[in-house]
């Protein structure tokens, strides 16, 4: 096939969804299933429109729902292809049979969350909830900050999920309404550099449906008797190695990308301003842009506040976190969703899980904002370093504080 | 050894009426005189008997033979007689027990059937239903030379249809195969397999429970943009084909995936306990449909799954049993031709022995029964022709003679007869109009 894109880079102004559609393309992915959902509506229509241009060379699988979706990509990855979809909200819990099932199965495909606040309050805007309820489940997932790095995370997700040590199905989260709508200049990587970048697939022999060479996919196993509590073991364990072989594998895929494009994207967490800093807010998503700018705010005060933006947030990140947190004296964890079970947001509980070890263990607490579509301003930011700066002070770690409350 | 066609006699529907003796003499000896016939119904009192060579296995026949005249065809079974070999000494007619070899004066020598070479004209001189040619021996050979792709030793029940079924389309559909199975008898009895063995021996997979169509639909995409040519085939339940694997199948059906669907329909959840399912007809007992005080049994009808995916327009949607082998096959061959077009769909009754309750030997007569009775009805869909029958509605054998095969209908009271009765006309009736009256 030769080049769809002319051959040297080239800027667009595109939105989030366009920015996966172009890595969808450049990444030569084989087969699309597609089923639209809000905020992801126009993710599809792009994939659709780029096939019908002949841009997009793929089989596209316009299916009658997400649950659908998932498994017609199951059955292409079986029979060797690389596939991609995207989805958010109502549409990842209806696909949650299969989509509980891919990371045992140990299939190397892309999916897009295009985060949206789940139900209910029936609501369409975005917030973290979707992918976060899904954070056990056994697929990487990488949040972005900026359509830029949406459409270069969705190619580097390739490289990660096919990744020999790894074999796992990556999520693209990127935030519905503010990343799937809000258009930005993006650099557009040449289809030679894609290339150089991101090899074709191959042929997982450890799970292939091919008459060539006849297998049985996903036996019954397990049971108390026979070597079923062993080998269960066994494919257990080892989808929890491909988990931790995936953050030296995340790492390494950016580094590549930096060498083939010349971009770098911080691969695990990205360290804002935090030398010398005593406190910080640690951030997800599109969040970041604006806590940074509170955190330039609060610097221009003279006050000694970072950020940690977390980037690759399953497999979670301990080291990279420990490392960027240790010896502060507060940290503020800013959640978009929920944890119901625990009255804080979930990055929260895993911060400071993490922190266990910590050798100088920082205070920390939880925020909460940005719910259904909800805007998290620097004026809320700055009020979350106030806060945070007064439990450096007091050590005292109040309640979870929801930062819309009020709004 | 293979089983050959034969020639069968059903006394009870003969009425003496010498036609097909009368065809016999005209096809052999060119006179319609019947004691030229090689076929002979004999008056015992008020019913029949039959004097015709059964082809027997062990002939005595031609064991007598001192002339090695009369030998038995090893590839159609036939016993034939040669008469350049022949010493008139009759003691082949001493041998056989059945009258089916005699002397004939006109012909200055022994006669026996020789089936017409298969197209007998006794059968075909019967028009009261005594004597059939039944071919289904000729279809298990063919079969037989085919490789079954299930090892021996499937964990299924005793006298299981549904192995019987799988082995039988499968050994038809061939090795270059994507096989998918969801959850239920087929991968219970250790088809997908166990703990790392398998017992398939094309690619086979356990797809969920509802998504099979879907995640055939990826794998049969995948093979034509490749350009290879690979059958995408299921086997499933009912209740993965009816109820919760409904969704996908409709959706790969209206996209006209190039898929062979085949539903193997027991009624009911059969391997997880014999559960009701949107296929268990009214008034059957399941485990969640059972019998007490109040209970009598399943209260709705069942969910016409084959007239449903007629109107999905596939390329060819067919119903089957067990019992009717040769249209089976023949049903399975268009089957299998359609899915290279477009979605072919193919329902086939299995009659449960486990969650039916009946005896295991009985299966090919329970499923017999159920087509005899039109309860189960025969035909077949395409775009072009239409719905048409396979087999005749007329003169059903009374539905009681089913019900009363079955213990999961052994607590049904009058009324509930009645339903099922009253049911079962409309549903012949709609089945009658869709073919064209």
């Amino acid at each position: 096939m030769s080049a769809v894109l002319k051959p040297k880079p080239k800027a667009i102004v595109c939105d989030g969804n366009e920015a996966a559609a172009w890595a969808v393309t450049l990444a030569r992915v084989d087969m699309v299933a597609v089923y639209p959902i809000t905020p992801q509506s126009s993710l599809v229509e792009y994939l659709a429109k780029f096939v019908a241009d002949g841009k997009l060379n793929a089989e596209i699988v316009d299916v009658e729902g997400e649950h659908s979706v998932l498994s017609v990509l199951h059955g292409g990855v079986l029979a060797g292809a690389r596939a991609y979809t995207g989805t958010c909200g109502p549409g990842l819990a209806f696909m949650f049979e299969p989509y509980l099932r891919t990371p045992g199965m140990r299939m190397p495909m892309v999916m897009s969350i295009v985060t949206r606040d789940t139900l209910t309050p029936q609501s369409v805007w975005g917030g973290h909830q979707d992918a976060m309820s899904v954070r056990e489940v056994g697929w990487i997932q990488m949040y972005c900050e900026t359509v830029q790095e949406v459409l270069d995370t969705t190619i580097l997700a390739y490289k990660v999920a096919e990744h020999r040590d790894v074999m796992l199905p990556v999520n693209v989260c990127h935030d519905g309404n503010y990343l799937s709508y809000g258009a930005a200049r993006v650099e557009l990587p040449t289809q030679e550099e894609v290339d150089a970048f991101l090899p074709p697939p191959s042929t997982n022999w450890h799970a292939a449906l091919d008459p060539s060479r006849p297998m049985a996919i996903d036996p019954l196993t397990g049971g108390a008797g026979g070597p079923g509590p062993s080998l269960f073991v066994r494919y257990r364990k080892g989808q929890c190695a491909g988990m931790q072989n995936a953050l030296a594998a995340i790492e390494a895929a950016h580094e590549d990308w930096a060498r083939v494009v010349g971009r770098r994207h911080a691969p695990l967490v990205e360290s804002y301003r935090m030398d010398d800093a005593e406190v910080a807010l640690v951030t997800l998503g599109s969040m970041t842009g604006a806590a940074k700018d509170a955190v330039d705010e609060a610097r221009e005060r003279g006050q000694r506040v970072g950020l940690v933006k977390v980037k690759t947030y399953r497999p979670f990140p301990v080291r990279a976190i420990v490392s960027a947190l240790d010896g502060l004296k507060a940290v503020g964890v800013v959640d978009r969703s929920v944890s119901f079970g625990w009255n804080c947001g979930p990055l929260y509980q895993d911060v400071i899980g993490a922190l266990q070890f910590a050798s100088q263990r920082p205070a920390a607490m939880s925020f909460i904002g940005g719910l259904a579509g909800a805007d998290i301003t620097t004026d809320h930011f700055g009020r979350a370093i106030e806060r945070v700066r007064a439990l450096a002070q007091d050590g005292q770690v109040g309640e979870t504080v929801w930062l819309n409350e009020k709004d | 050894m293979g089983a050959y066609n034969t020639i069968s006699f059903k006394p009870e529907h003969c009425d003496g009426c010498n036609a097909c003796m009368t065809a016999c003499a005209t096809a052999k000896a060119g006179s319609d005189d019947v004691v030229n016939s090689r076929i002979q119904i004999v008056a015992d009192g008020d019913a029949f008997e039959l004097a015709m060579c059964r082809q027997c296995g062990d002939p005595k026949c031609v064991s007598n033979c001192p002339a090695a005249a009369l030998a038995k065809d090893g590839a159609d079974g036939v016993i034939d007689w040669d008469g350049s070999k022949c010493v008139n000494c009759l003691l082949c007619t001493v041998g056989c027990a059945f009258g089916g070899i005699v002397y004939n004066a006109a012909a200055g020598h022994v006669v026996k059937c020789d089936t017409c070479d298969g197209d007998p004209a006794c059968v075909k001189a019967c028009d009261r239903g005594a004597l059939k040619y039944l071919t289904t021996a000729h279809i298990y050979n063919e079969v037989g030379d085919l490789e079954d792709l299930f090892v021996p030793g499937l964990a299924g029940c005793q006298g299981c249809n549904t192995e019987l079924i799988m082995r039988h389309t499968m050994r038809r559909i061939g090795p270059d195969t994507v096989l998918a199975t969801p959850p239920g008898c087929i991968p219970g009895m250790g088809s997908v397999g166990y703990n790392g063995l398998t017992g398939t021996k094309v690619p086979v997979f356990h797809p969920l429970l509802t998504n099979t169509a879907s995640m055939l639909t990826g794998i049969k995409r995948h093979y034509k943009r490749q350009g290879r040519e690979v059958n995408a085939v299921a086997l499933a339940g009912d209740g993965g084909t009816a109820d919760v694997g409904f969704q996908s199948l409709s959706g790969a059906a209206e996209r006209g995936e190039q898929i062979l669907f085949i539903c193997v329909d027991n009624e009911g959840y059969m391997n997880t306990g014999m559960q009701r399912s949107g296929c268990t007809p009214f008034g059957a007992w399941t485990s969640t449909t059972p019998v007490g005080e109040r209970g009598k049994g399943k209260t709705q009808d069942a969910k016409n799954l084959p007239l449903l995916m007629m109107m999905h327009n596939c390329e060819y949607v067919a119903t089957a049993s067990t019992a009717f082998m040769e249209d089976l096959y023949d049903k399975l061959d268009r089957a299998i031709e359609a899915s290279k077009r477009g979605f072919s769909y193919l329902h086939i009754y299995s009659p449960c022995t486990t969650g039916w309750r009946f005896p295991s030997a009985e299966n090919i007569e329970v499923a017999r029964k159920a087509v005899e009775t039109n309860f189960v009805m025969l035909w077949e869909f395409n775009p072009t022709d239409g719905l048409r029958l396979s087999r005749s509605l007329d003169e059903p054998r009374p539905i009681d003679e089913y019900l009363e095969a079955l213990g999961k209908y052994r607590h049904l009271e009058p009324d509930q007869v009645g339903h099922i009765e009253a049911t079962l006309r409309k549903n012949v009736e709609q089945i009658r109009g869709l073919a064209g009256g």
